[in-house]
């Protein structure tokens, strides 16, 4: 049998979806059945971008030097898949978004000391090159890695999930700390496959598989539900905005329920 | 039918005893406003006067995700899995959650028999528990608050224990194995019994029976509650994953790394998800998110078939864990014209 070649890229990140994907309990058998022509978390003589079928880019398009690697990467990749928060919603790097220009943040950073990267303001690698299938997750669970993988390995395409944690959270058997406490669970809006984690262990889940896709995340309903328990504006924006800072329809969600002031 | 009492200190000899029949799950406080049913350990964990649970009792006979086979695509070969032969005894079902049940039989064995779903269920041992209705109950304008059939014994509450009404031969073996707990029931046991339900039916919200209500909804497709309701819906399924009825799922295949073999499973799946109405093409018959919060409207109210009224059994579950608030019944009422009356 042939082997497909596979890619594992990084633009700017934690690193931590490599990580994952390099410590899945089934790393063996996955490198048994692929061929990792560049994985820096597995080999430090991986190379950019070699023709590969499937390249799984981690990261967000955060400097000149992602966006070239970027454009390289989808230039030599059949498939092409945004892996983890950072590559999927631009990552909690993504707050500023609209709020801050980028020269603003890296003064503040940096103050005037020189560094080698040239800074773009944080964005989801779709803003620049076409992706063909999303794995959402910071980081991403394990048995998505594999049933995304397998399905490549099996000729047909792993598919989406169009529903929100919620339903999962339910499944688990989970009280809803919504209703009970009035916390501010981002579970109505997030895109499930995390199995309900933070619940479960009794935390309001914060968004981090960003919204859930096909424009099924209704901002609005959950800001109204939001508003009636009494959150203002600014910490329900804040809070949506950690993994949703680039979801289109956020902002006019929230005016919708909030009135258009800030 | 057959009617025995047992007193309280004994129901905790007796739920003992129910162990060795089986895993015996009863309803268990896990919150501070909410239940579950879950493995019963201690039997002193038991919460008697529980409102409801989250989760619907049908996850024990059509769990929230099962294999149902494995494949191997190079043998093209199918391996079957079925369910192991384990008797599951439910203690403390509500008479909705019963006639839950019995709408379920009726789409899983009646009408299409699920060997998986028949093999968890014919074995199962079911026991009713009398209940206290709250704000979200309207079983009995869905004329289920007494259930007569679909359960091997139902516990009434009296003062000082229970009234057991026997349902089933193996709800007579099981009086029967353990007659040292159970005596004669007395007339006062019978008053006692009938002082409680009269309390109870003075407790709902709603009265008369709802029997009309699935061509008022036929005839007002167009009401605007749809509108003002579907606007605050957040399309998060909580309705349709409480509800002990609903009953769609999604089957997937899940390949295996090895790229040959793999296995199909089946997962809950709730309408108010977009891909519940996507086909080939790609076509939705469900386009919007009030397409999908009407079709439940329907699905619970003017599908069903001939078990009972509705396919909705008032249980409130779809009420109290809506995260946006949206009241099933309120919103019934509106198109249905009725009236509520609170009760002092
Ligand atoms: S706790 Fe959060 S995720 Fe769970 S049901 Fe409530 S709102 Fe949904
Ligand atoms: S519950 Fe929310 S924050 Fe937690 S892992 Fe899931 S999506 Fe991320
Ligand atoms: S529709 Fe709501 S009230 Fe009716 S049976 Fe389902 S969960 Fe219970
Ligand atoms: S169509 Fe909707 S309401 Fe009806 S059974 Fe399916 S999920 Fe439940
Ligand atoms: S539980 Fe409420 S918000 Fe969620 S889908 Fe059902 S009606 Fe809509």
């Amino acid at each position: 049998m042939c082997k497909p070649k596979v890619g594992v890229y990084a633009l700017t990140s934690c690193y931590g979806c490599q990580l994952k994907l390099a410590t899945v309990s089934k790393i063996l058998e996955i490198s048994e059945a692929v061929s990792f022509e560049s994985f820096y978390m597995l080999s430090s003589a991986s190379t950019m971008a070699p023709d590969v079928e499937v390249a799984f880019v981690e990261g967000s398009v955060s400097t000149e030097k992602d966006l070239e690697e970027l454009h390289e990467i989808r230039k030599h990749s059949k498939i092409l898949v945004a892996l983890g928060a950072c590559s999927v919603n631009g990552g909690v790097q993504s707050w500023a978004e609209g709020d801050k220009k980028v020269s603003d943040l890296h003064a503040t950073v940096y103050g005037t000391s020189k560094i080698d990267a040239a800074p773009l303001q944080a964005t989801p690698i779709s803003k620049h090159v076409k992706v063909d299938y999303y794995l959402p997750g910071c980081p991403p669970e394990e048995d998505e890695i594999l049933y995304f993988i397998s399905a490549f390995l099996f000729g047909t395409f792993p598919e989406p999930k169009d529903f929100p944690v919620c339903s999962e959270c339910r499944m688990a058997g989970n009280p809803c700390i919504l209703i009970e406490r009035g916390e501010p669970c981002l579970g109505p809006v997030t895109t499930a496959g995390c199995k309900a984690r933070c619940i479960s262990h009794d935390v309001p889940c914060i968004g981090c598989r960003g919204p859930v896709p096909h424009n099924t995340s209704w901002f609005d309903s959950l800001a109204s539900v939001f508003k009636a328990k009494g959150m203002s504006r600014e910490s329900v924006r804040a809070r949506m905005r950690i993994f949703g800072a680039h979801e289109p329809n956020l902002e006019g969600h929230l005016d919708k329920i909030y009135g258009g002031t800030k | 039918m057959r009617y025995v009492k047992i007193s309280k200190a004994d129901t905790y000899q007796f739920l003992e005893r129910l162990k060795r029949r089986g895993t015996l799950y009863a309803p268990q406080k896990v919150s501070e406003l909410s239940y579950d049913f879950k493995l019963l350990e201690d039997v002193k964990e038991i919460a008697f006067g529980y409102p409801r649970t989250i989760r619907p009792p049908r996850r024990f006979f059509y769990p929230a995700e099962e294999t149902l086979f494995t494949f191997d695509t190079t043998r093209v070969e199918l391996y079957e899995k079925m369910p192991e032969d384990e008797t599951v005894v439910l203690f403390g079902l509500h008479s909705c959650d019963i006639v839950g049940l019995r709408i379920m039989d009726s789409e899983f064995m009646d009408e299409t028999p699920d060997p998986y779903y028949q093999q968890r269920r014919k074995n199962s041992i079911v026991i009713g528990l009398s209940c206290l209705p709250d704000e979200y109950c309207f079983c009995n304008v869905r004329r289920v608050d007494f259930v007569d059939a679909g359960f091997d014994l139902f516990f009434h509450e009296l003062p000082d224990g229970y009234l057991v009404r026997v349902g089933t031969v193996t709800g007579h073996k099981l009086t029967d194995e353990s007659s040292d707990l159970f005596t004669r029931v007395t007339e006062q046991d019978i008053n006692e019994m009938r002082a409680f339900e009269t309390k109870r039916a003075g407790m709902f919200r709603l009265n008369g029976n709802w029997d009309s209500l699935r061509y008022q909804l036929e005839l007002r497709m167009g009401h605007p509650m749809y509108d003002r309701e579907a606007e605050k819906c957040l399309g998060c399924g909580n309705c349709t994953i409480t509800c002990p009825t609903c009953r769609c799922y999604d089957v997937k295949d899940i390949p295996s790394i090895d790229g040959r073999t793999g296995e199909r499973v089946r997962v809950w799946d709730s309408c108010q998800f977009r891909s519940h109405g996507l086909v080939a093409g790609p076509h939705n018959f469900r386009e919007s998110k009030k397409d999908r919060f009407v079709n439940r409207y329907m699905c619970k109210n003017a599908y069903n078939r001939t078990t009972t009224t509705a396919y909705c059994v008032g249980c409130g579950r779809c009420t109290q864990f809506c995260p946006a608030g949206i009241s099933f019944m309120k919103n019934l009422m509106e198109i249905g014209g009725y009236v509520e009356m609170i009760p002092e």
